[in-house]
């Protein structure tokens, strides 16, 4: 259940990197990245599949949970390693390793999902096409586009 | 006290974090990473089973053995210059990933790039994709 990112609906506000920061003690895992005045993507980690993180921890501190690549701070090293084995930059290590959690435990699941005011941000994959779906549905229903 | 085989180590951060006495310490300069044993008589092997290339040992102190110490170069990222990481952590990444995800559908080696970099790499291949999705729409 990792966040998926609809873009074309992303404004650029960091409202999720705020979000992020206040729910993790001021250690953000969202970064809002500008590419010129084409766009803005927020970078967050993907969960992968066959996580590179997970594979060059040496004390299983990352590991998979289910969809969620997940870490136990009390086995973390702080080693560095895992931040150089993703090929996103989305790990960060300060004295030990964090990344993106989902917001484990927190009511409502993940904050920059809740907290984004473009609804950008959900877990459903399919969001996007859904709402186009609907979009057009409607068109239907009200007799063409317009 | 501890011993350090040289040619073992990474240069990680592994050692330095877990020592409860801090008597291991890292100094970092924008171009390098020395990392410092001082001589310990603790009891205590924690830096030992902690370090991930099994580059310390626990030996009997000696007070005449110098205090050892490992000076890495930092490597430079090929993109931005940054310099991110040490040799030897680049090459263990490289040799525990297989070979298929060591480069990217564009045949970046994103492993010599830092992570800054890889962000922004992301961020413009995805923009990418939606310019494109955008054009098929207005045709």
């Amino acid at each position: 259940m990792p966040v998926y990112i609809d873009i074309s609906r992303c404004i650029g506000c960091r409202s999720c990197e705020v979000a992020c920061q206040r729910v993790h003690g001021g250690k953000g895992h969202v970064n809002v990245h500008y590419v010129g005045d084409a766009a803005s993507v927020p970078i967050f980690c993907h969960h992968c599949e066959e996580a590179n993180c997970t594979k060059v921890c040496f004390t299983a501190a990352l590991h998979k949970e289910g969809e969620r690549t997940a870490y136990d701070v009390k086995k973390c090293t702080g080693c560095g390693l895992c931040r150089l084995a993703c090929p996103f930059g989305v790990v960060w290590t300060d004295k030990i390793a964090h990344k993106c959690d989902l917001c484990d435990g927190r009511e409502g699941g993940p904050t920059c999902i809740v907290t984004c005011p473009a609804n950008a941000l959900s877990t459903d994959f399919d969001l996007a096409s859904k709402r186009a779906r609907s979009r057009a549905a409607r068109a239907a229903a009200q007799g063409g586009r317009r | 006290m501890i011993k350090v085989d040289k040619s073992l180590c990474l240069g990680c951060m592994s050692c330095s974090n877990v020592c409860p006495s801090q008597n291991i310490t890292r100094s970092e300069s924008s171009e390098k990473r020395i990392i410092h044993w001082k001589r310990c008589k603790e009891e205590c092997d924690l830096c030992v089973e902690f370090c991930p290339a099994r580059a310390l040992t626990l030996v009997p102190f000696d007070e005449n053995v110098p205090e050892p110490d490992v000076s890495f170069d930092l490597v430079a990222c090929r993109i931005c210059g940054s310099r991110y990481a040490t040799e030897p952590m680049l090459r263990r990444i490289e040799f525990v990933l297989p070979l298929n995800l060591q480069k990217d559908s564009t045949n970046l080696e994103w492993i010599r790039i830092c992570p800054n970099c890889r962000r922004d790499i992301e961020a413009e291949n995805v923009t990418k994709q939606i310019v494109m999705e955008r054009g098929k729409k207005s045709r």
